[in-house]
C-alpha cells in the first residue's frame, strides 16, 4: 500500500513487554534489569511517513443494497481490511465516519491497539440521514497539513460539483486520494416490472413511478453522473474505483493493491 | 335519445370505479427504499408529461368502456336519421292474426284468413333476419316466435277456428310480450276482417291497452292489414231456443233458428237436419237478411237425450253453415205454489200443472224453508216478498236456472227482490178495466204460439192491478205504461213480476188462455235448473270442462273442442259447441274508426310503403358495444409493458465473479 523510506527500529517509545526466549537480547533494557532484576524489552512505535485517513460515508443511501447490511456493510469490510493492512505495514490509520451532520473522527495512529478502536467505531456506524461527506472532506483537507493518504468509500449520491471541489481541495493539499464508489446492481440496471413506491432513504420523499416508463431516462442520467464523476476524478488525479456490491470484496481489494504496487514500482 | 332500461343509468356513477381503483392502487403500491432518488426524480420529471398522458388515456379508456357498457345495457334508442341508419328494422314485429269463424269467408277464391297469412308472410319476409317475428292468434292468444315468415301459414295456430276474436285482449297479449321480453322498437301488424263484434270498439279495455302501449319507452307502430271486404253470398245459421216438450207419450223438440244472410233476396234453401246421426232435409223459405225459423222435431217415444244439428248448403263461409244442439232426457217438471189465499193457490196450481198432470205442490210462505224443491223448475209466489233465509233460498233457486214468478200480495211494501218491489194496488174506474195493447210476442212467456197465434191478452180484462216498482225489463205493459209482466235475470234463471191475479175481482186471467201457456212456458224454461249445460260457445269453455277428455260425435274426423264447433261427448255428457253468436253479425268498422281506436299511436296500413324518418326510432346498442370494445382494446394496448429492457445499465458494471481457488 505504501513504500516506507525507513529501515530498522523506530526511536519513538511505545511500551515495555516481558522477555521471552528467542527475543533479541540486544533489545533488553539493562537499566530496568538493574533496578528490578527482570528482563523487559523496550518496544518502539514504528515510524513511517504515511498517515492514512479512511472516510466512510454513513448517509442513509448507504443502507441500500440487496446484500444484508447494504452498501454500508460492504464499505465497512473494505475499510477494515485496508486499515488492517495499513496497520500491519506500520502506517498510521485514522477514520472519519460521516453520519448525516455528525462526523466521528478517530485520528491516525500507528499503535496496533488503535486498530481495535477503529474496528469498534466502524462496527457502531449506522447509515442514516443526509450525507455530510462534502463537509467532512473539506474539513479534512483544511485540518491535515501533512501529506496523507485519503481513502473515501461512498456511493457519492450528492451534487457532483461540490464533490469534485472536495477532491480538488484534497489534491491541492497534496493528499493521495482514492475513492471507492459503491453501487448496487439494482441501481445500475433498474430492472423492475411493475409500478413501485420509491422511498428516499435519506429523506421522507416518496414517489410512485412506473419503472418501465422512466427506465431509459433514469439510466441515461445515472450513466451521465457516473461518467462525469469518473472524468472529474481523472482530471484531479483521484484514484476512482467503481464497486458493485455483488462483487467479491477480496477481489476488489486485490485489484486495488496490485495496481497500487505497480504504480509504486513504476514511480521513480 | 331514450332508453328501454333507463333504471340501469342509475349505475352511471360506476364509471368512477376505475378512478377509485387507480387511486387505491397508488396507495397499495409496494414501497421500495431507494438510494439513487435524485436520478429517479429527475427521470420522472423528464418523462412526466408522456407518462401522465398515457396514464390519463388509460384511465379515460377505462371510464369510457364502463360508460359504454352501461349505456349498452340501458338499450338506447335513437330517433331521426341516426336511428334509421343504425337500426332500420324494428326489433320485434308482432303479428295479430284473427282466426275467428268470420275470417273463413271466401273472397276471390280464398278465405280472408288465407289472404291475411299470405300478405303477412310477404310483408314480414324482408324483416326475417333483422326482427323477431311473433305470432299471436285470436284463439290461443299465446305468443309464438316464428323463424321464417313463410312458415306462418303452416303453423297449427294459424288454422281456421270457430271461435270469436277479442282484439283488445290480443293487443294486451302483444303488450305483455313486449314488456316481458324487453323488446325494442316494435310494430304490431293486425290481420283481421274488421268485424265489429271482434274489435269491440266500445270496450273500456281499448283505452287502457293503448295508454300502456303509448307509455312504453320504445316506439310502437300499428300496421293494419286491409283485406278484401266484398264477400260472396253467405248465410249463417244459429239456434236461438231449444225446448223439449212432451206430447202425451211422445216427445218433441221446439227449435227456434236464426238465419242471417248478406243478401236480402227471397230464397228457398234446403236445411239438413242431423238428429242422432240420421240426416233429413227440409226446405226453408227465407225472406230478408235476418230470418227466424221455428221448427218442431218429433222425437217419438224416445225418452233419453241426444244430439243434432242444422246445416245450410255450402256458401262463402263454410264455418257458419252449421248449428249444433244437444237435448236432454225427458225430465218430469214440477211447480211449487206459495200463496196466502187458497183460491189463488188453487188457480195457480192448476195452471202450472206439468204435462204428466202432476199438480204443483202448495206451501205456506213460512214452510218454504223446509220444503223440497227437487224436480221443481217454477216457483209461484203470491205473498209478501220474502226476506232473510227465504229470500236467499229463492235467490239461489233462480241462480241455478229456476224461474220464480211473483204475484201481487195486495198490500204495498218497501221490501225488494231482485231490485223490484210492490207498489200500491190500483182498481180501474173504467168498466173495461186496464187494457194491454202491446207485449213481446217474439220471445218469453207471452210469445206467439207454435201456430203463430198471439195470446189473447187484448181480450183479457184487468180490473185491479198492483204496481211493479223498480228498474225492469217489461215484457207486457198496460196502455198507460204501467208494467203487467216484468223480468229480471238472476244467475242462470229468471225472476218475473206479474201485476195481477187470476181472481175475478182482479182479472180474467183465471179463464186460462193467457195464464196457462204463460206458466207452462215458465215451467219449461225453469227446466234448465235440472239439466246440465249442454251448449257452449266455441272458445268459451270453462277450465273444468277443458280439463275433461272430449270425443267428437258429429264427425269421424278428430276435432279440438277448444277451436272447432261440433258435438262432443265427455263421459256420459253431451256438449254442443257452436261458434259465438257475435260471429254472425255482419257489422264491420271502417279504417278511420279503427285508426281512432289507437289514439296517439302511429297507425299505417301494410300497403303504405312510405315511412316518415322522424317516426322511426331504432335501437343503437351495437354502437355502444363496438365503442366499448374499442376502448377496451385501446386500454389493453396502452397498458402493454414497454419493450424489454436491454441487459445492463448505461455503462456496463462488472458482474460478480467467483473467487478463484489457488492451487495448493
Amino acid at each position: 500500500m505504501h513504500k516506507s523510506p525507513h529501515r530498522g527500529s523506530s526511536v519513538e517509545f511505545a511500551e515495555y513487554r516481558n522477555y521471552v526466549p528467542g527475543d533479541d537480547i540486544r533489545r533488553l533494557d539493562w537499566r530496568v534489569f538493574a533496578r528490578t532484576d527482570r528482563f523487559f524489552l523496550k518496544e518502539y512505535e514504528a515510524e513511517t511517513n504515511l498517515r492514512c485517513y479512511f472516510v466512510l460515508d454513513a448517509s442513509g443511501s448507504m443502507r441500500f443494497g440487496q446484500a444484508p447490511g447494504g452498501k454500508l456493510a460492504y464499505a465497512k469490510r473494505l475499510i477494515a481490511t485496508l486499515a488492517y493492512i495499513t496497520a500491519h505495514q506500520g502506517d498510521a490509520s485514522g477514520l472519519i465516519c460521516a453520519t448525516g451532520k455528525t462526523v466521528v473522527e478517530i485520528p491516525p495512529r500507528r499503535n496496533p491497539a488503535h486498530l481495535k478502536v477503529l474496528f469498534e467505531t466502524l462496527d457502531k456506524a449506522e447509515a442514516r440521514g443526509e450525507t455530510g461527506l462534502i463537509t467532512a472532506l473539506h474539513d479534512l483537507a483544511e485540518r491535515v497539513r501533512r501529506r496523507a493518504m485519503v481513502v473515501v468509500v461512498s456511493d457519492f449520491f450528492c451534487d457532483l460539483e461540490p464533490l469534485l471541489e472536495c477532491f480538488q481541495h484534497l489534491r491541492f493539499q497534496k493528499h493521495d486520494l482514492a475513492v471507492f464508489q459503491l453501487l448496487d446492481r439494482e441501481e445500475l440496471e433498474f430492472q423492475f416490472d411493475r409500478p413501485l413506491r420509491f422511498v428516499d432513504l435519506e429523506s421522507s420523499v416518496s414517489i410512485v413511478s412506473e419503472p418501465s416508463s422512466i427506465r431509459d431516462e433514469y439510466l441515461r442520467q445515472f450513466g451521465l453522473f457516473l461518467e462525469q464523476l469518473r472524468r472529474g476524478c481523472n482530471e484531479f488525479g483521484v484514484d476512482y474505483r467503481q464497486v458493485v456490491t455483488d462483487q467479491d470484496y477480496e477481489r476488489v481489494l486485490a485489484d486495488y493493491l496490485i495496481e497500487r504496487a505497480h504504480l509504486a514500482a513504476s514511480s521513480p | 335519445m331514450t332508453f328501454l332500461q333507463p333504471f340501469i343509468l342509475l349505475g352511471l356513477p360506476l364509471v368512477l370505479v376505475p378512478v377509485i381503483i387507480h387511486l387505491l392502487n397508488r396507495l397499495r403500491h409496494r414501497p421500495k427504499p431507494w438510494a439513487a432518488m435524485r436520478f429517479l426524480l429527475s427521470a420522472t420529471r423528464s418523462s412526466t408529461s408522456h407518462s401522465k398522458l398515457r396514464q390519463f388515456l388509460i384511465l379515460l379508456c377505462r371510464l369510457l368502456a364502463v360508460a359504454m357498457l352501461l349505456l349498452f345495457l340501458a338499450r338506447p334508442l335513437a330517433g331521426g336519421w341516426i336511428g334509421w341508419a343504425l337500426s332500420p328494422a324494428p326489433d320485434a314485429i308482432v303479428l295479430l292474426l284473427d282466426r275467428s269463424a268470420s275470417m273463413e269467408t271466401q273472397t276471390g277464391g280464398s278465405t280472408k284468413r288465407e289472404q291475411a297469412l299470405k300478405l303477412l308472410a310477404q310483408a314480414a319476409r324482408p324483416y326475417e333476419g333483422a326482427s323477431h317475428l311473433i305470432l299471436i292468434d285470436s284463439a290461443t292468444r299465446a305468443p309464438q316466435e316464428i323463424a321464417k315468415a313463410d312458415s306462418v301459414a303452416q303453423l297449427s295456430i294459424s288454422r281456421p277456428t270457430d271461435t270469436a276474436a277479442d282484439l283488445p285482449a290480443m293487443l294486451r297479449a302483444a303488450f305483455d310480450w313486449l314488456v316481458d321480453n324487453h323488446a325494442g322498437t316494435a310494430e304490431i301488424w293486425i290481420a283481421s276482417d274488421d268485424q265489429r263484434s271482434n274489435w269491440r270498439p266500445d270496450d273500456a279495455r281499448w283505452k287502457s291497452v293503448i295508454a300502456q302501449l303509448a307509455g312504453l319507452s320504445q316506439k310502437v307502430r300499428i300496421r293494419l292489414l286491409e283485406l278484401n271486404q266484398s264477400p260472396e253470398a253467405n248465410a249463417s245459421i244459429s239456434i236461438k231456443e231449444l225446448v223439449r216438450r212432451s206430447r202425451g207419450a211422445k216427445g218433441e223438440l221446439d227449435v227456434v233458428l236464426d238465419i242471417q244472410r248478406n243478401r236480402a233476396t227471397s230464397a228457398t234453401v234446403p236445411v239438413v237436419l242431423t238428429l242422432d246421426g240420421q240426416r233429413s232435409e227440409t226446405d226453408a223459405a227465407l225472406e230478408g237478411q235476418s230470418f227466424r225459423w221455428r221448427r218442431k222435431i218429433d222425437l217419438g217415444a224416445r225418452r233419453e237425450g241426444g244430439w243434432g244439428g242444422f246445416s245450410l248448403p255450402a256458401d262463402a263461409n263454410q264455418r257458419d253453415n252449421t248449428a249444433w244442439f244437444v237435448y236432454g232426457a225427458d225430465t218430469p217438471l214440477r211447480a211449487t205454489v206459495v200463496s196466502v189465499e187458497r183460491e189463488v193457490a188453487r188457480d195457480l196450481q192448476l195452471a202450472a200443472a206439468s204435462h204428466n198432470a202432476e199438480p204443483a205442490q202448495v206451501l205456506a210462505a213460512a214452510a218454504i224453508a223446509g220444503a223440497s224443491l227437487e224436480n221443481c223448475s217454477l216457483l209461484l209466489w203470491q205473498a209478501p216478498l220474502p226476506e232473510g233465509a227465504e229470500a236467499d233460498l229463492l235467490q239461489s233457486f233462480a241462480a241455478e236456472g229456476g224461474v220464480v214468478i211473483f204475484f201481487p200480495p195486495g198490500q204495498a211494501a218497501s221490501r225488494q227482490f231482485a231490485g223490484l218491489s210492490w207498489g200500491d194496488a190500483q182498481t180501474s174506474d173504467s168498466p173495461e178495466g186496464f187494457r194491454i195493447l202491446r207485449w213481446n210476442e217474439d220471445e218469453g212467456p207471452l210469445a206467439k204460439s207454435d201456430e203463430h197465434l198471439s195470446l189473447p191478452l187484448t181480450q183479457t180484462t184487468f180490473a185491479r192491478r198492483q204496481q211493479i216498482i223498480g228498474p225492469k225489463n217489461v215484457l207486457a205493459a198496460f196502455e198507460d205504461g204501467s208494467a203487467f209482466l216484468a223480468r229480471q235475470g238472476v244467475g242462470k234463471g229468471e225472476v218475473y213480476f206479474c201485476a195481477s191475479l187470476p181472481q175475478t175481482e182482479w182479472s180474467s186471467l183465471g179463464e186460462g188462455p193467457v195464464l196457462v201457456p204463460m206458466l207452462q212456458r215458465l215451467l219449461l224454461a225453469g227446466g234448465r235448473r235440472l239439466q246440465q249445460v249442454s251448449a257452449v260457445a266455441c272458445g268459451e269453455l270453462g277450465p273444468a270442462d277443458l280439463a275433461r277428455s272430449w270425443v267428437c260425435v258429429d264427425s269421424t274426423r278428430s276435432k279440438d273442442i277448444r277451436f272447432e264447433a261440433g258435438v262432443y261427448r265427455g263421459g256420459d255428457r253431451l256438449l254442443a259447441v257452436n261458434r259465438p253468436p257475435a260471429e254472425d253479425e255482419p257489422d264491420v268498422i271502417d279504417t278511420d274508426e279503427a285508426r281512432k281506436l289507437f289514439g296517439g299511436l302511429p297507425v299505417q296500413t301494410l300497403e303504405e310503403r312510405h315511412l316518415e324518418v322522424g317516426q322511426m326510432q331504432g335501437e343503437i346498442w351495437r354502437v355502444f358495444v363496438f365503442a366499448m370494445l374499442f376502448f377496451l382494446i385501446g386500454e389493453s394496448i396502452l397498458i402493454l409493458p414497454a419493450k424489454p429492457p436491454p441487459p445492463g445499465p448505461a455503462r456496463p458494471a462488472p458482474r460478480p465473479q467467483q473467487r478463484e481457488e489457488q492451487p495448493a
